[in-house]
């Protein structure tokens, strides 16, 4: 089956263009509307996978559509996509569980894999010896929004990126057993789109600052949830084909 | 300090300026006063003293010589040395010699002892107490030897009182300490008007410095405004734009004309520089919140050289994996380093073997100190004070926001950012973050 996606933006030459390269993919049966209105109006006929809207548009934003949104269909991906710079009406979105935000231009190849992604519905796996931590962690990110697992051991964590529903993995760097450098790269080897976001405390040894130092994203201990939030979006917001493609050059 | 400097040039200055004016009322007052003593000579002379007979032609050669003798000598140095020491210290013998020249023309009156006293006065215009020294012992000694002589000459009498030079003597000591304090007054004010008047000069500078960054704020954020709403305009049509050429490409990049598919692409690259040099004008307008996070130096620096496209330079990064890690702005952090990197890579002139190094130390109780160095063409020593102005640029193709994106981007993380270069040689900038707060 396609994966149903709603395109929302008030410019139609912005609009129809996206569409039409969202539509060269099979994968994708896409749908647009011309405002806030409109797509909440077809989403309450026809169920979607995914909704990419533009953020500042006449009548209700994209935040406030994002809103909306939820309540009507909680746990649909929201894709924001913005001509502005990082406002605080998308960072409150971001916090508020929007899947990720794409500038305005981005390359069509980007936002279709950023739907794709989306369309997965992913986890963020949370991987930390301390179970307690790892499960208030999970438990704050679903409370924002987003969809997360814990993962106990490198094993776990090796486990769960084989079913192949996770995309980022925040990673706690000093655990037993295997060692991290060894569970970046297990994980590497099974998924190379997958992005860390290493969790460390200041006292950390040499060889993990410089093992954190090459990974997505980097988070000092005790990591807020908020911050958290933002480094996942942010993670899924770069580039993971490049990301792919630098790692492999 | 700097300010001490200003303020001890400023009393130099006036000092010798005083010293000048003075030295050029002697010039008048000598050449006054050799007329006065000829005529003096011609008058009066003859029946104040040696009496009835009119054979005193000797004082009429005395005035005309000995008084062009004294004069000359102080006229030519305040021509060839005006405000020199040596000059006020020939003056003040010359001026104490014509004060005993002219008392001997008037046969010793006691009113012309005045001369004295006036001569003293004028030699205090100087404002410097030395001056007095040689003038006093000039006329010490003019007294006690012509006392002892030719006491006729000097006192109108032939026995005056043993202790009549004594007398004399501490009138001139006693006008001497009233004038040795107005000196030392006078200097003192001098200093004080110096240093008022470097203090206002510095207020001055301030305000006229403060007045310049007031209109270069003004005019970036004008610039400011207007790349944000411009670059905002232009991002929706460009993404229009870039998604329908995407979309041609696809679906006729393989048409038998091979120059469709050539000219699809140089749309593609050409929007793509747009949207980076949009980009570039929104970096600099835009004031959000800086966003701080954990950054890894070695891993941003990383990002950057993949974004930069090497040319002829090698791009070497030798920051340390296990720096401490700075809390920086990512985004914004690593936008200043592709900046300076680069620039540092387009530097390099056709034809050498280029490299750019970029280096970090510091971290915990010491500041961060970034650098980056390439053997590029360097940049001419009038443009380094400019580099970091918005719109300067010595590039043909270049918005001239790139260094200011990078000053600014230190600035918002309160750190300072410095340049090095020479012409042929190359640059090297310096970055300086602060310790991170314990």
């Amino acid at each position: 089956m396609k994966t149903r996606i709603l395109v929302v933006d008030d410019e139609p030459s912005v609009r129809e263009t996206l569409i039409a390269n969202l539509e060269l993919d099979d994968r994708f049966d896409v749908t647009g509307a011309e405002s806030g209105a409109q797509a909440l109006a077809l989403v309450e006929k026809q169920p979607f996978e995914v909704v990419l809207t533009d953020v500042r548009m006449p009548g209700m934003n994209g935040v406030e559509l994002f809103r909306l949104l939820t309540r009507a269909r909680p746990g649909m991906p929201v894709v924001l996509m913005t001509a502005f710079a990082l406002e605080g009406l998308v960072q409150e979105a971001v916090r508020e569980g929007v899947f990720t935000v794409l500038p305005k231009p981005s390359q069509v190849d980007t936002v279709v894999h950023t739907l794709a992604q989306a369309a997965r519905r992913p986890f963020v796996l949370v991987i930390d010896d301390e179970a307690s931590l790892a499960f208030s962690t999970v438990e704050s990110l679903r409370t924002a929004g987003v969809r997360a697992l814990p993962a106990y051991d490198g094993e776990a964590a090796v486990h769960a990126v084989e079913r192949g529903t996770v995309d980022v993995c925040v990673l706690d760097m000093v655990m037993p057993g295997l060692s991290t450098e060894d569970v970046v790269q297990l994980i590497r080897t099974r998924d190379d789109t997958i992005a860390f976001i290493a969790v460390l405390s200041d006292e950390a040894p040499a060889s993990l600052m410089r093992l954190a130092a090459r990974l997505e994203g980097m988070l000092h201990k005790p990591v807020d949830v908020g911050t958290l939030i933002d480094a996942v979006a942010k993670a899924r917001q770069a580039d993971a084909i490049s990301r792919h493609h630098a790692r492999v050059a | 300090m700097d300010f001490d400097r200003r303020s001890q040039e400023l009393f130099e200055e006036q000092r010798q300026a005083v010293y000048r004016r003075t030295d050029r009322m002697f010039v008048w007052l000598m050449v006054s006063q050799w007329l006065f003593g000829i005529v003096l000579a011609l008058t009066f002379s003859p029946y104040g003293w040696e009496g009835k007979v009119r054979s005193t032609h000797a004082h009429v050669f005395a005035a005309v010589f000995l008084g062009a003798a004294i004069s000359s000598l102080p006229l030519i140095l305040a021509r060839t040395h005006p405000g020199a020491p040596v000059t006020r210290y020939v003056i003040a013998v010359a001026q104490m010699l014509w004060s005993a020249l002219l008392i001997h023309l008037t046969g010793g009156r006691i009113e012309t002892h005045f001369h004295v006293f006036g001569s003293l006065a004028f030699l205090a215009f100087y404002r410097d107490w030395r001056v007095l020294v040689p003038a006093t012992l000039t006329v010490s000694a003019d007294h006690l030897a012509r006392g002892m002589l030719w006491p006729e000459s000097v006192y109108g009498i032939v026995s005056p009182e043993w202790w009549r030079f004594l007398e004399h003597a501490f009138w001139v000591v006693f006008e001497d300490i009233v004038l040795v304090a107005s000196c030392v007054v006078g200097v003192r004010e001098m200093r004080d008007n110096a240093r008022k008047r470097a203090e206002v000069e510095a207020l001055l500078k301030e305000v006229r410095d403060f007045q310049e960054q007031l209109v270069r704020t003004e005019k970036l954020a004008a610039v400011g405004q207007l790349a944000a709403s411009v670059g905002h305009e232009l991002r929706n049509p460009l993404s229009a734009v870039q998604n329908a050429n995407t979309y041609i490409r696809k679906r006729l990049g393989d048409t038998a004309d091979p120059k469709v598919a050539q000219f699809l692409g140089i749309i593609d690259r050409e929007l793509g520089a747009c949207t980076k040099t949009i980009a570039d004008l929104l970096d600099f307008a835009r004031e959000r919140p800086l966003a701080l996070g954990p950054c890894p130096l070695y891993r941003l620096v990383d990002e950057a050289v993949q974004l930069v496209p090497a040319g002829r330079a090698k791009i070497v990064n030798e920051v340390p994996e296990e720096l401490t890690v700075p809390a920086l702005d990512r985004e914004l952090f690593r936008k200043a380093l592709i900046n300076l990197i680069q620039n540092a890579a387009e530097s390099i002139p056709e034809g050498r073997e280029g490299r750019v190094i970029v280096r970090a130390d510091g971290g915990g109780p010491h500041p961060w100190h970034i650098t980056i160095e390439d053997n590029g063409a360097g940049i001419p020593e009038e443009a380094l004070p400019k580099v970091f102005e918005p719109l300067f640029t010595t590039k043909v193709k270049g918005t001239g926001l790139g260094l200011a994106i990078v000053a600014s981007a230190v600035k918002r993380h309160h750190g300072t950012i410095a340049v090095e270069s020479r012409v042929g040689a190359g640059t090297r900038f310096s970055i300086e973050l602060p310790a991170a707060a314990a």
